[in-house]
């Protein structure tokens, strides 16, 4: 394992690190300090560099082609859980004059899928994910001869799967797995002491144009972990198509990230749960009959104090005639989710219902935008109700999916994504 | 340069901390509890910062080892100190004070009231917004302090020694969607400067 950190890598005894380096961040020197460690790191060998087409693996990539020059092979797996059209565009984006990077597109969507199968809890699918990403690299790797990986962790991944809050499929060595013995190459992470702003900086520095240094994070299992409990092909295609709706409208907006997840509409049926319909309706000043709550059985990833909390998403629907008459709410919606989670320890998100089809399949899309700075807290955005409302009608139009929900929790205590 | 240690007890947010104090110009970084006062004096520290976590405190005699560290180093050193969510319940803990099940938890958007502008709540009267994650609270305040903020839910907000700079804040005054934390931070700096 290399040891990249050792200028300001404060470790205990546990293997845990501890000091991030954000003092004054120069792009320009920070360039300089990390291509010389690479180069040191190394030395004559040849690297592999995985790369998705997201600012954190694309700036790592580049920061390593600067260090290694013709020595890095960069390639892009295609796991299968990308969105539509993802892996040919990232790949000739890539390979723009501006970024030129080319990669080899690696397919092993099957692969995936099959790794996966019968796995509906959070951690293990992306336990899953992590082995099989990390075998297909392993033979990549040693297909192009290469004895290192560079990979683009950035600071909240590790401090996130280390915190037991949620595995992140690229944390290998923080958790106390040698990627060597297990999978047959050195790791090298060129971003682990950054937050997501300072790469952003770092691209802009590299003259990544400006919509890929911008971009909206996109998880490593991707897909996999917006399709809520188990995967199946249906899912993964209503996925795509509500992903592409969602991706559209809300584009404009700027936040810094917004996406669709999709869960299978079964419902807990827990008399304690009864309570909630009268707690929603307290909190909007409505009569309890015109909130009903649903609580879905699938579980979902929170965080509550400090904590990670893998509990229940309820959704409050609000009938239509009230909703015409009072509008969005965000206010009352906002009381109405802390009241929830509040008093129901096993509640970790809340969603309201934009609109549902009577009749239709029995798959809910649930629409999550949010503001954040560095990811480690989130705000809900104030998507406008008339675009929520269209991105709801063209998404049950396409007749996959019976209703279409908006998710109105906060980071804590949710998290920014589902899984 | 000032020298701010922040004593990291395994909270998510612990590394923002050090960020914050870092681009107020302090010298910051992470230090483990297990720290001996010589090396925080080696260091030329002039203050701690203790961040949260996911742990509870419930007695002095239950504490997980990284937390009973904390105590230990709250007790030592005549350092000032901010301590923040779980090290807040410990500090009022391990100085006589009681931490218990919060009636109402709170997370995300929280309002604090400042009842009393008192030093790292400078200019920040009537209110401001903050973040918080906790599913526990003070109950009791240990002798010799005073409350000097609180919100719907929680009575003990913020409070601080009667004599000494040692301050606790329940809320997370390190995240970005607390947008007057830096004013803490600030007005931390200047009391111990």
């Amino acid at each position: 394992m290399i040891n990249n950190k050792s200028s300001t890598g404060g470790t205990v005894a546990s293997g845990e690190r501890l000091s991030v380096a954000v003092q004054g961040f120069h792009p320009s020197s920070f360039l300089t300090s990390e291509t010389a460690r690479l180069e040191k790191a190394v030395s004559t060998g040849k690297a592999i560099a995985a790369v998705s087409g997201g600012v954190d693996s694309t700036v790592a990539a580049l920061v390593a082609k600067k260090a290694l020059g013709d020595r890095l092979s960069p390639i892009f797996i295609d796991t299968g859980f990308l969105r539509a059209g993802e892996p040919e565009e990232v790949k000739s984006r890539l390979a723009d004059s501006a970024i030129g990077l080319r990669v080899r597109l690696v397919r092993a969507g099957g692969r995936f899928l099959e790794g996966v199968k019968g796995q509906s809890a959070a951690e293990e699918k992306r336990k899953k994910f992590r082995e099989t990403f990390y075998q297909v690299l392993g033979e990549e790797a040693k297909r192009d001869g290469c004895e290192y990986v560079v990979q683009g962790t950035i600071a909240p991944d590790w401090i996130e799967t280390q915190g037991g809050i949620k595995t992140q499929h690229n944390v290998l060595q923080q958790v106390g797995i040698d990627p060597l013995t297990s999978f047959g190459f050195k790791i090298i992470e060129p971003l682990s002491e950054l937050y997501k702003d300072q790469v952003r900086l770092l691209g802009r520095h590299l003259n990544l144009p400006n919509d890929m240094s911008q971009r909206q994070p996109f998880p490593g299992p991707g897909l996999l972990v917006r399709c809520i409990g188990n995967v199946s092909k249906t899912k993964l295609g209503v996925l795509k198509s509500s992903t592409k709706i969602i991706e559209e409208k809300l584009g404009p907006f700027n936040y810094e990230q917004y996406f669709g997840a999709v869960i299978e509409n079964r419902f807990v049926k827990d008399p304690a749960y009864k309570k909630l319909q009268e707690t929603a309706a307290a909190a909007l000043g409505l009569p309890a009959p015109e909130t009903p709550v649903d609580v879905f059985e699938d579980r979902v990833t929170g965080v509550k104090g400090d904590d990670r909390a893998y509990g229940r998403l309820a959704g409050i629907k609000i009938r239509e005639d009230s909703r015409e008459t009072l509008g969005w709410l965000p206010e009352k919606l906002r009381h109405a989710q802390s009241t929830i989670v509040e008093g129901m320890p096993e509640i970790t998100r809340v969603a309201v219902l934009v609109k549902e089809r009577r009749g239709g399949p029995p798959l809910s899309v649930i629409v999550r935008a949010v503001s954040t700075r560095d990811f480690m807290t989130a705000a809900v955005a104030p998507v406008p109700w008339k675009i929520l409302k269209d991105i709801a009608e063209s998404i049950l139009k396409s007749g996959d999916a019976s209703r279409v929900y908006y998710d109105i929790s906060p980071k804590p205590p949710g998290t920014i994504e589902f899984e | 340069m000032t020298v701010i240690p922040v004593v990291y007890v395994k909270g998510q947010y612990n590394h923002l901390i050090a960020r914050r104090l870092q681009e107020l110009g302090v010298d910051s970084q992470l230090v483990p509890p297990s720290t001996p006062l010589s090396k925080l004096e080696a260091m030329g520290a002039d203050a701690l910062v203790m961040g949260g976590g996911p742990q509870s405190v419930r007695s002095l005699d239950s504490l997980p080892q990284e937390l009973k560290e904390a105590s230990d180093l709250m007790r030592q050193t005549k350092l000032p100190m901010l301590c923040i969510c779980v090290t807040h319940q410990l500090m009022a803990t391990t100085f006589g004070g009681k931490t218990n099940l919060a009636r109402k938890p709170e997370f995300g958007p929280v309002e604090v009231y400042v009842n009393e502008e008192d030093t790292i709540l400078q200019g920040l009267k009537p209110s401001f917004t903050a973040w918080e994650s906790h599913n526990d609270e003070v109950v009791a305040l240990p002798p010799s302090f005073k409350a000097l903020a609180s919100s719907e839910n929680c009575k003990i907000q913020a409070m601080r020694h009667e004599v000494r700079n040692v301050f606790g804040v329940e809320f997370h005054p390190e995240v970005s969607h607390t947008p007057k934390g830096v004013d803490i931070f600030k007005n931390f700096l200047a009391a111990i400067g």
